[in-house]
């Protein structure tokens, strides 16, 4: 084994706009692989995939293993690595544009194959990094140069999307909650099969009208109900700035994983080896 | 001796099986078999046949004019009558409208009687293929309701049969494949089927994810992390690929291709043949980055240049594209060779987990695997992929065929021809004053074929293309202009006849 430092920390230098919430994301997610750690992960055990977007630029910024993949495809990137090497903990890193936009199939079929891996979508309702086009989730009337009429189409709901997918864990967090953020990760990536968490994110320059949602958010227990999940889903559509907006576990669910289903990967992650060393 | 057998009939009557059996008996008796696969894209009705072209040397196509038809429908004998020569024999579903499922079995024992092969043979193919003993009543009904018209006999040959497809995943077996990861599309299909079917005895996984943009991208992921991977696809599907193609480059993971064309544009004729996507394979994927292309003529050059690319993509952490078609993938061959001892392949690159911390980038990036977007990094980077490929130019040179010469070596005339086309092309000039050069890697292309060109009289470039895709590539690195060229891209393959006869007319 090569020498490699064990700091999370990288002095890589940072190119996200000052006070991003991007900031703050990054930090519940150190927080978390930290208190992982403690508990005899290794840290070379962790790794991430990666879109192409503000949020993606976290690859640079944390000392863990990494594929900075193309735009939409951080999800089969992230299957890839578990296909690879069933033993490594990953992390699918997206924006709202890469993951409910270009890369919307992988996201649905993540669920259905349920490898073991986090999908974290970092959710500002806009593209950022391409100057502030309308996303998915961006709201109606959303006005930006490339929709000077406005957002005509209603937002997509990407936590009722996960639950008709079959998405086996999901959760929301408000990256300005780092600890919050960093316990759900956590969960996230302890939980056996695919795991999505959303994080809700200002974005300081684009799509502002839809910020400061903080008001409307609030903390739930753990659920393990279907029927539950779905009304939390339906609690704030995304639209505006009207209803209430939980954060935490929304939904979670133990089902065979991809590892359980494929005996070469179960073999692999029993005798905890990658293929190279068969 | 040769003799050209059509076997037709409505899809899912089970043509296939006649020229299996037929094919195992004639192997089995020293005799050489090529069959050719003609069928729309549909599984049940229409209308389907195969060639089986029978032989006592080796054989790589077909003749224009048929000596025997072996019709399991009406519109068999009426679709292709007009090829049949004077004296040729028919054989119909006559006499066997009882046998139901078995009449293909009855209409093999009849061709082996007509060939004069022995019995006992038949019997035990069919014995073998269906532990049934209505089938075994059925081929020998069928083989005492013909008379010994070609009295055949035994060869001291010992051959197998073998497809394209069967070949390329013998060697991804050959070189310890890990993962093979493909979204269905024909004519790979072939590939997917046949390592799907060996991945429990040889411990490796298929997968089959959601599209062919998973397939790209979750094979680099796998790859990043230390499974030896291929992946494969046709002309669209690997359309979708090549952004991921691209990331290759910049990424340098290994990659291992199987690009299988068939007639484009658009969903173009799914199930015919053509050699139409080198210029794809050369150039898929935005921005400049090094790739290995090879094009292997026959199953045992498919399967040791699969070997190949997983050898060199490993080592060179490079994209290898392993281009065929229709005619090569699907067609039974018929060989005495066998391939040769494979290279082995082994993972030395630093892997995430195992080796520590590992980054990969779509990204421009420095050492540590990090973007940058410094000019320094950009020029180093480009000057570094170009250097890898000149090292692995030059280990190629040196270590494997980039191009085979066949027929009169010392010709002044000159066929030029790559793929699927080499079996044709070879009956073709048998016993004509002519060199045959087949070039096997286009990319890394061998410097040996200025000098070949150069010596010669007479040049003839033989492609199954609009436009001479090959013709083109060796213009681009040779400077020289084939002017002679027989091009074909009605679907069909070419006729060894006719082409010979094309080829006469230079």
């Amino acid at each position: 084994m090569s020498l490699f430092s064990k700091k999370l920390d990288t002095d890589y230098e940072m190119t996200w706009c000052p006070g991003c919430p991007n900031h703050m994301i990054l930090a519940g997610v150190k927080q978390a692989i930290k208190s992982l750690k403690k508990q005899k992960y290794k840290h070379e055990s962790f790794a991430l995939t990666t879109d192409v977007g503000c949020s993606s630029k976290i690859f640079d910024y944390i000392n863990i293993n990494g594929l900075y993949g193309l735009h939409g495809r951080a999800i089969p990137a992230a299957l890839g690595l578990t296909l690879g090497n069933p033993n490594l903990n990953v992390m699918a890193f997206m924006g709202d544009g890469g993951a409910y936009s270009e890369g919307i199939s992988h996201f649905i079929h993540a669920a259905r194959f349920n490898s073991n891996m986090t999908i974290i979508v970092h959710d500002n309702q806009s593209f950022s990094l391409t100057t502030g086009q309308c996303t998915p989730t961006s709201q109606i009337g959303f006005k930006s140069k490339a929709e000077p009429m406005g957002e005509v189409n209603q937002p997509l709901n990407p936590v009722k999307m996960a639950i008709a997918s079959g998405m086996t864990f999901i959760a929301r967090t408000n990256a300005k909650d780092i600890a919050h953020t960093a316990e759900v990760i956590e969960k996230a990536i302890k939980h056996p099969g695919c795991s999505f968490v959303e994080i809700i994110q200002d974005c300081l320059i684009f799509n502002k009208e839809i910020n400061n949602k903080d008001k409307l958010m609030y903390k739930i227990k753990d659920n393990k109900n279907k029927a539950k999940a779905e009304l939390l889903a339906n609690q704030w559509d995304y639209n505006g700035k009207n209803g209430k907006i939980p954060i935490g576990v929304i939904y979670q669910e133990i089902l065979p994983t991809l590892q359980d289903k494929w005996p070469r990967l179960k073999e692999l992650k029993d005798k905890k080896i990658g293929w190279a060393q068969k | 001796m040769r003799l050209n057998i059509l076997i037709g009939g409505k899809a899912g009557q089970g043509i296939n099986k006649i020229s299996e059996i037929v094919a195992k008996v004639m192997n089995s008796y020293g005799y050489f078999t090529f069959n050719y696969r003609d069928y729309p894209s549909l599984i049940r009705g229409g209308h389907n046949y195969n060639i089986l072209s029978i032989s006592d040397k080796r054989v790589g196509s077909y003749e224009s004019m048929l000596d025997g038809i072996i019709a399991m429908d009406d519109n068999t004998v009426k679709l292709h009558k007009k090829i049949l020569k004077k004296d040729g024999f028919v054989i119909t579903p006559k006499g066997f409208e009882n046998l139901g499922r078995n009449l293909n079995v009855a209409q093999s024992g009849a061709l082996i009687k007509v060939f004069g092969l022995p019995k006992e043979l038949l019997i035990n193919e069919i014995e073998e293929q269906f532990h049934n003993p209505d089938s075994n009543k059925a081929g020998e009904l069928g083989y005492n309701s013909q008379q010994n018209k070609y009295g055949l006999k035994r060869l001291p040959n010992v051959i197998t049969k073998m497809v394209g497809n069967v070949g390329i995943a013998k060697g991804a077996i050959d070189s310890g494949i890990n993962l093979y990861i493909a979204y269905p599309m024909t004519p790979s299909t072939g590939v997917l089927h046949a390592l799907a079917g060996e991945q429990e005895k040889h411990g490796f996984m298929v997968f089959q994810p959601e599209n062919e943009i998973s397939v790209v991208n979750s094979a680099l992921g796998a790859s990043f992390a230390g499974a030896k991977t291929m992946i494969g696809s046709s002309g669209g599907g690997y359309d979708l690929m090549t952004e991921g193609l691209s990331m290759q480059g910049m990424s340098e993971i290994p990659l291992v291709v199987y690009l299988s064309a068939r007639p484009g544009p658009g969903s173009g004729i799914p199930t015919y043949h053509i050699q139409g996507d080198l210029d794809i394979a050369l150039r898929g994927g935005h921005g400049e980055f090094p790739r290995i292309v090879v094009m292997p003529g026959d199953p045992i050059e498919a399967q040791e240049k699969t070997n190949e690319c997983f050898y060199l993509s490993e080592k060179y952490g490079m994209l290898s594209i392993i281009l065929g078609d229709k005619h090569v993938a699907e067609s039974e061959f018929s060989t005495s060779n066998t391939a040769k001892k494979p290279i082995k392949v082994k993972v030395k690159r630093d892997l995430p987990l195992i080796d520590g911390i590992v980054k990969a980038s779509s990204y421009e990036h420095d050492k540590d695997g990090n973007t940058t977007e410094s000019a320094k990094w950009a020029k180093l980077n480009a000057d570094n992929r170009t250097k890898k490929y000149d090292r692995a130019k030059e280990e190629i040179s040196k270590k494997f065929e980039m191009i085979k010469i066949h027929g009169n070596p010392e010709s002044k005339n000159i066929i030029v021809g790559s793929g699927s086309t080499k079996g044709v092309i070879l009956d073709a000039i048998e016993g004509l004053d002519y060199k045959f050069l087949q070039v096997l890697y286009a990319k890394p292309i061998s410097n040996e074929i200025k000098q070949h060109l150069q010596s010669a009289a007479k040049v003839i470039l033989i492609e199954q293309n609009v436009t001479g895709q090959l013709g083109r590539l060796i213009r681009e690195k040779t400077g020289i202009s084939i002017a002679n060229r027989i091009l074909k891209y009605d679907g069909l393959p070419f006729e060894s006849d006719k082409l010979r006869a094309d080829i006469q007319q230079f």
